[in-house]
């Protein structure tokens, strides 16, 4: 950790020299081990090396990036004169402000050291658990890794932060097939810091792998009907908070004004039921974010509490344009809070509906509006799964949506990287041909 | 610029063994002005070697944060006990690749290097001209981007190469709202192969095409929603180009083939209308150079076309040296990696839905009750064939002319249906590349076609 800390340090003195007023920068060694399966079968083993530095000066309010993977001295030098260059062609702003006097700190989490030879013995198990269990899937991918990293994050505001993190992760894609029949492609994905359970068993894997291997007769969806839809606990993340996340709290759309939420802080925005928040330092979160690219300490936080919208999601910079409070963390470690409706009960109840695992449709826009295709989903007909959908399009508006909720599952999807229920919306238009 | 170092290193390479040793340079830089605020004004430089290693089947690869003799030596080490690990746990048994034309290609252009006053700048130019000329925008974001991926390949069996693939581009975002407060975007990327200096020499030169984005913005401020269900409809070339890649090409990938996709039953078959032929192109297409040419690949493959679909009929895959094997078909030099320390993988490079002979206004003009969808925002496919485009631009067409604009809509179907709807395709292509293909590692591609006239599901409010 010492050299790393010796190449910030003298950078950062360097940036000051040359001018700048303020500075940061980042240096870490990277190693990562994965195993790939390609086609059912396995295809590649291998083993990276990385390196990483980046830097970011301010002079006179303007601000420049560079990063590079080199440590040689003529590199950084480089490197530091890009910066400086970099920093000096831009424009003023005093919105830019770092997290300053925290001194220095030391974080470690997860797996530093790797077990390749069990984590081969796991990728291999989770094959021939697939090939066993669910005979119709074919595995058009499986990569299956180790990743460690070590480093310092320094500022010239009196933050140092030495950290050593390691993790497994395990990210397969497939699809199920009869004959010349096939369903549409899947993913399934897990984070975990040990190797203690088979992958099968980790997070919704199993579970989804049967979902799939149902879907391979589908019918079309005929004409058109509003009705309520399940989002299954890593489409609600994707498809519906990671949406609303990005249109209505996140930098980009409070700086140019077109968030729909930016006069909505304090005040009711969804159903009473809905509690999402964003907490690293949860236990069910692997090697969650310890610090931010600002260099703020990390700390939990709510940003929907029952229904109330309680916090953007602001860097500091975009927090002091706007003239708001910045998020208390910067990851994406989203924790969305369960119901008391068992999955199946919330079946039983919807008259005619879907339940869908993935979104295939563009990004909605600012106002909320999306449409697209329902993927990996079945149809919900007087209480009971009745088909695999094929060719059904559903189109509504998100932050309505939030407002209609129906129920939300006792069951989770905890991936360790987030956490999240199943969860029924009304007021949905689905339609076929 | 790299120095050989890796060619001394050819003396390493196992016996028995398929080697790739790969040296590379990526360099990235970029300046972003939202709504009058610079919020990126960045640059990068990542360099690195690689080594991957055949034996019986599977590959083992090694990379280093370091462009050196010694690390060349390392990754070669590590690389070959990867693979000998396989071999020993995995040994599929398939024996050695089939060898290929072998060859050396050296670098035939400059890599130059902009100042990042350049980029900053001239964003700051185009982002004041919208600023100053168009009052009534919601907002607008100008982003100036250049990325560069300079590599030094060396292999036991095919083509040594020294290659480089340079592109720039300004992308201009401009948003307004409907009288209802709806609100409404419009996207344009300018640019295209080269080094930003040489692609962009005065902001003024691109204030007519801005212009015309802006009246088309305009347009569609006031436009309609389309009526959904199955319509007849024109994709523009942009949008033929969005089907040629996403649609049929990923299906067409033979790593994905073999995973099972719609492709693999379809082979020699009949997949589309007989007016519809499509190729991956390498690097020259209707007499001139590609939008992103590809010389050589990564695993030494000269690269040539790969004849994906003639007069209707699905008669070949895109594949690497491996897959190519398995198939019994040429390799034509699919296989390429992002960064140096990413292992080559089956990639488009560009594809393109060939031209007939209908020139566009005769197709407009066919259509009684239809669309002509000129943009797509964005586009999803499965492995099934099944798409989903977002629309950002589009007319209706009423007896054969052309009406409103259309708000944001989307379009589904299923690839190889609805190309045997196509029934005009029009005399000119139309290239895009200024996106990355998403697949493991991002790979900037290029993308084309001509305006189809066809059958499609369209989406409705």
């Amino acid at each position: 950790m010492e050299r790393y800390k010796n190449i910030a340090k003298q950078i950062l003195e360097k940036l000051q020299a040359r001018g700048a007023d303020m500075a940061h920068c980042s240096v870490r060694e990277s190693e990562m081990r994965e195993f790939n399966v390609d086609g059912n079968e396995f295809s590649l083993f291998r083993t990276l090396f990385n390196r990483y530095i980046g830097i970011t000066a301010f002079i006179g309010g303007k601000k420049g990036s560079v990063s590079i993977n080199r440590f040689d001295d003529e590199a950084i030098e480089a490197a530091i004169e890009n910066c400086v260059s970099a920093a000096n062609s831009a424009t003023p702003d005093t919105a830019w402000e770092l997290a300053s006097g925290n001194g220095e700190r030391y974080f470690k989490s997860g797996a530093i050291v790797p077990e390749t030879e069990k984590l081969f013995f796991r990728t291999k198990e989770l094959l021939n658990d697939i090939h066993t269990r669910h005979p119709k899937i074919i595995v058009e991918q499986m990569i299956v890794k180790h990743i460690c990293a070590k480093g310092v994050y320094m500022s010239t505001t009196g933050n140092c932060y030495i950290s050593e993190s390691g993790k497994y992760a395990a990210e397969l894609m497939y699809s199920a097939h009869e004959g010349e029949k096939s369903t549409s492609f899947y993913g399934s994905d897990v984070t975990v810091t040990d190797l203690d359970k088979p992958f099968i068993d980790c997070a919704l894997i199993e579970r989804e792998l049967c979902d799939i291997e149902n879907q391979i007769d589908t019918a079309a969806t005929n004409g058109k009907f509003t009705g309520t839809v399940i989002f299954t606990p890593a489409c609600l993340v994707s498809t519906v908070f990671g949406n609303i996340c990005g249109n209505f709290a996140s930098d980009g759309v409070l700086l140019d004004g077109t968030s729909l939420w930016k006069d909505k802080l304090g005040q009711k925005v969804a159903d009473e039921r809905i509690t999402v928040s964003f907490k690293p330092s949860d236990e069910r979160i692997v090697n969650g974010e310890r610090y931010t690219g600002e260099g703020y300490i990390s700390e939990d936080y709510d940003f929907i509490k029952n229904g109330v919208l309680q916090s953007f999601m602001l860097s500091k910079y975009v927090a002091n344009k706007t003239g708001n409070e910045r998020a208390k963390n910067s990851s994406f470690a989203m924790i969305i809070e369960s119901g008391d409706t068992p999955l199946e009960e919330m079946i039983k109840s919807i008259d005619k509906g879907l339940i869908i695992g993935r979104f295939s449709g563009g990004s909605p826009g600012t106002n909320g509006e999306f449409s697209g295709v329902a993927k990996n989903g079945f149809m919900i007909e007087n209480g009971k799964i009745t088909h695999a959908l094929a060719e059904t399009m559903i189109s509504g508006n998100l932050a309505d949506m939030l407002n209609n909720l129906v129920a939300i599952s006792k069951e989770t999807l905890v991936d360790g990287t987030v956490v999240a229920p199943y969860m029924a919306f009304d007021g949905i238009t689905v339609s076929g041909k | 610029m790299l120095k050989d170092i890796i060619t001394p290193k050819k003396i390493l390479f196992v016996p028995n063994a398929h080697t790739e040793l790969r040296g590379q340079l990526s360099r990235s830089r970029g300046a972003t002005v939202v709504s009058g605020n610079l919020t990126g004004n960045s640059r990068q430089d990542i360099s690195g070697i690689s080594a991957r290693v055949y034996k019986n089947g599977t590959y083992g690869f090694a990379s280093m944060a370091e462009y050196s003799p010694d690390a060349a030596e390392a990754v070669l080490r590590a690389a070959t006990e990867n693979a000998d690990f396989m071999e020993k746990n995995v040994n599929k048994g398939k024996g050695p690749l089939p060898n290929i034309n072998c060859g050396c290609r050296a670098l035939d252009c400059d890599i130059p290097d902009a100042e990042q006053k350049r980029y900053v700048d001239f964003a700051r130019s185009v982002d004041d001209y919208i600023a100053s000329k168009y009052k009534n925008l919601a907002s607008r974001t100008v982003a100036a981007r250049e990325d560069s991926m300079e590599k030094l390949l060396c292999v036991s069996n095919g083509f040594d190469a020294h290659t480089c693939l340079q592109r720039s581009y300004i992308y201009v975002f401009l948003n307004a709202e409907t009288q209802s407060g709806a609100p409404v975007e419009l996207f344009k990327a300018f640019g295209g192969e080269g080094g930003f200096e040489a692609n962009f020499k005065d902001p003024e030169a691109l204030y007519p095409e801005i212009d015309a984005l802006y009246e088309r913005l305009m347009q569609k401020r006031e436009g309609i929603y389309a009526d959904a269900g199955e319509k007849t409809v024109i994709l523009g070339g942009m949008m033929s180009g969005m089907l040629a890649h996403e649609a049929v090409g990923h299906t067409v990938e033979a790593d994905l083939v073999l995973g099972g996709s719609v492709a693999g039953p379809s082979l020699n078959k009949i997949v589309a209308s007989e007016m519809v032929s499509l190729t991956d192109f390498a690097h020259t297409a209707f007499g001139e150079k590609t939008p992103l040419p590809v010389y050589v690949d990564d695993e030494g493959v000269e690269a040539i076309d790969a004849r994906i679909i003639e007069n209707g009929v699905l008669v070949g895959y895109m594949n690497n040296r491996e897959t190519a094997q398995h198939f019994g078909m040429t390799p034509c030099g699919n296989a390429r990696a992002w960064a140096f320390s990413d292992e080559p993988l089956i990639r488009m490079r560009n594809t393109a839905i060939l031209p007939g002979k209908d020139k566009l206004e005769d197709m407009i003009a066919s259509v009684e009750d239809g669309y002509y969808l000129i943009d797509s925002s964005n586009g999803q496919a499965d492995t099934t064939g099944e798409f989903m485009f977002g629309v950002s631009m589009g007319y209706e067409i009423k007896n054969g002319k052309l009406g409103r604009a259309l708000l944001d809509t989307t379009i589904s179907g299923v690839a190889f249906n609805m190309l045997k709807t196509v029934d005009m395709v029009s005399d000119e292509v139309v290239w895009s590349s200024s996106g990355f293909c998403g697949k493991k590692q991002p790979m900037p591609v290029g993308m084309g076609g001509p305006a189809l006239r066809c059958k499609v599901m369209i989406g409705g409010r």
